[in-house]
């Protein structure tokens, strides 16, 4: 074959690589990038009651500053995403180990296990309203019946957060457990046995060997939850929708609202991509962590 | 028997008793929920609840009667699968032409997607869809829900594709095969089962998806999550309807992910664990 013709065949083949990825790329800068653009745009306009928009430079941002709605929201969203992570990421890696040491898994087993978090949150929300109704629910039932005072739940402006956090965790628990099942799975037993002869005794094995090694694992977990609990959204609309007042209100719900409720598009805006910044700030940090514990 | 061979036992006994523990946690809500849905409507709401009752199918029949609900499902069903469809049609050859370069920017482009909040899309859609009229269309929602299908598809497939030798292609390639008959020849029917975990992983998320169908449809073509809204307002005393409505919206996540339960871990984490 000529040089040439090696030439061609190469850009021939050039070209059908890209218009393989082609459909997917302009359906993201599409769907995705143009949009998310045409966001940036937006929080720097206002528009009227008559739908006349005119801008308004950094107008948007600065009331965030003196918003105390905001303020709250951020509030909200950052205590219902730390006690959720910390719930969900201690009681995953004791799940895991209890896994772990069960040996065999049986598919059965491992089907119970991946119900909570492939059954849509929004049927988790619907479920949860049931049992922790104030005045009907089983779960209030089973408190009284052991000798404790009812609970409020989800009705509870002190509560509420706890208790948002207490039904993602049942959701998201067995995904983290798996995740670091994974992950202790794949460790190398060589170093369980030199621990092992070395006479260490369980607890001290798995605080100086599984969990500096599980470490890169538990923040992938971290990273994979983070997401998804700075941007809370389908359990509290349809459990509070924000409330008891506001005492659930999370930025995403809050964002939702200015737009969809207000129609505060430009406001809304602002919002979104604050929290869009807060989200990868939060990727960003973890996984710069993960390279720090990395093996 | 020895003092180590006890304690081994002793330690089994107790892994496999946290373990019924967790099962419990785990089971008793859902549990819950399904047997709620087959109380008559006196006994769902009985204080203190009853365990023992004897079930009906009443429940079921009320939803019916009372709500659209075949209607609902059958969208959620055009939906999900219009837009699963969408993102096995684009997601892919992309995940093969990203195996194949290791130009990895169009599949991180499509994860960092999956990233942000929804309603950072939902806003500027909102207002494109407008003056495109297409708010409650069924493109609207399939098209808003392929964001979510495209990047697991991508992701799922990608260790797939990397996992068939580089001198099967080459092979090919000397034999004269283009790119993309390679793909369909030879890639596709070699990645075949995750291709089929992807698909139902992109099922399973598009059903689920509450936040675009909320904004983005209308009366005619509202999918089951969305209105799931509308059964928690409506059925503030209609305990067994509502638990009835929550069974079946789980039903068909739940069975797909039973099938595929052993691969679907790490088709979850979207690549960020290996193994």
């Amino acid at each position: 074959m000529s040089q040439a013709t090696a030439t061609l065949t190469q850009d021939r083949q050039r070209l059908e690589l890209s218009a393989l990825s082609a459909p997917a790329v302009i359906f993201t800068v599409g769907m995705i990038a143009f949009p998310v653009v045409y966001t940036v745009w937006l929080g720097f306009q206002s528009f009227s009651s008559t739908g006349k928009q005119s801008f308004v430079g950094l107008a948007n941002y600065s009331k965030l500053l003196t918003d105390y709605e905001f303020w709250h929201g951020l509030w909200v969203t950052i205590a219902l995403y730390v006690l959720s992570l910390v719930l969900q990421l201690v009681l995953g890696v004791w799940l895991a180990l209890v896994l772990f040491h069960a040996k065999r898994l049986h598919g059965l087993v491992r089907s119970l296990f991946i119900s909570p978090f492939m059954m849509p949150p929004v049927v988790a929300g619907m479920m949860w309203l049931v049992i922790l109704d104030p005045s009907l629910g089983a779960a209030n039932y089973i408190l009284q019946s052991i000798g404790l005072p009812p609970s409020d739940w989800l009705a509870s402006p002190t509560l509420v957060i706890p208790t948002i956090a207490l039904v993602d965790t049942w959701q998201w628990t067995p995904y983290v457990a798996l995740i670091v099942l994974g992950g202790l799975q794949s460790l190398p037993p060589s170093v369980y046995e030199a621990a092992q002869i070395d006479g260490a005794s369980p607890l001290k094995t798995f605080q100086r060997i599984t969990l500096p090694l599980l470490l890169p694992t538990i923040v992938t977990a971290a990273i994979l939850r983070s997401v998804d609990l700075l941007r809370f959204f389908d359990i509290i609309y349809i459990t509070t929708q924000g409330g008891p007042g506001n005492a659930s209100n999370t930025l995403n719900i809050y964002g939702f609202r200015v737009g969809f409720e207000f129609f505060n598009i430009g406001y809304a805006s602002a919002l979104m991509l604050t929290l869009t910044a807060i989200v990868f700030g939060a990727v960003l940090a973890f996984n710069r962590l993960r390279g720090a514990v990395a093996w | 028997m020895s003092d180590a061979q006890t304690t081994d036992r002793w330690i089994r006994w107790l892994n496999t008793l946290q373990l019924v523990v967790a099962g419990i946690i785990i089971l008793t809500p859902t549990a819950w929920m399904v047997m709620s849905s087959f109380k008559p409507s006196f006994e769902v709401t009985a204080y203190p609840p009853t365990v023992i009752f004897s079930p009906t199918i009443q429940n079921y029949i009320e939803l019916t009667k009372t709500t659209p609900f075949f209607n609902y499902a059958i969208n959620s069903l055009i939906v999900t699968v219009g837009s699963t469809s969408l993102g096995l049609l684009f997601g892919i050859p992309a995940a093969f032409a990203v195996s194949w370069t290791r130009i990895s920017w169009p599949a991180i482009l499509t994860l960092a997607a999956r990233m942000a909040p929804g309603t950072l899309f939902l806003l500027p859609w909102y207002v494109m869809f407008r003056q495109v009229d297409l708010i409650g269309s069924y493109t609207a929602l399939i098209l808003s829900h392929a964001v979510i299908t495209l990047p697991i598809v991508i992701w799922v497939l990608l260790p797939s594709f990397d996992s068939i030798p580089r001198s099967v292609f080459e092979a090919a390639q000397v034999d004269g095969c283009s790119v993309t008959r390679i793909l369909w020849r030879i890639a596709i029917p070699l990645v075949g089962s995750g291709i089929a975990v992807s698909a139902i992983l992109a099922f399973v998320f598009s059903w689920n998806y509450f936040l675009f169908a909320l904004v983005l449809s209308n009366g005619d073509t509202k999918t089951l999550i969305a209105a799931a809204f509308n059964f928690v307002g409506e059925g503030s005393t209609q305990w067994g309807a509502l638990m009835a409505a929550a069974t079946l919206i789980a039903l068909p996540p739940l069975l797909l992910a039973t099938l595929v339960q052993r691969w679907l871990v790490a088709g979850l984490t979207l690549g960020a664990v290996k193994g």
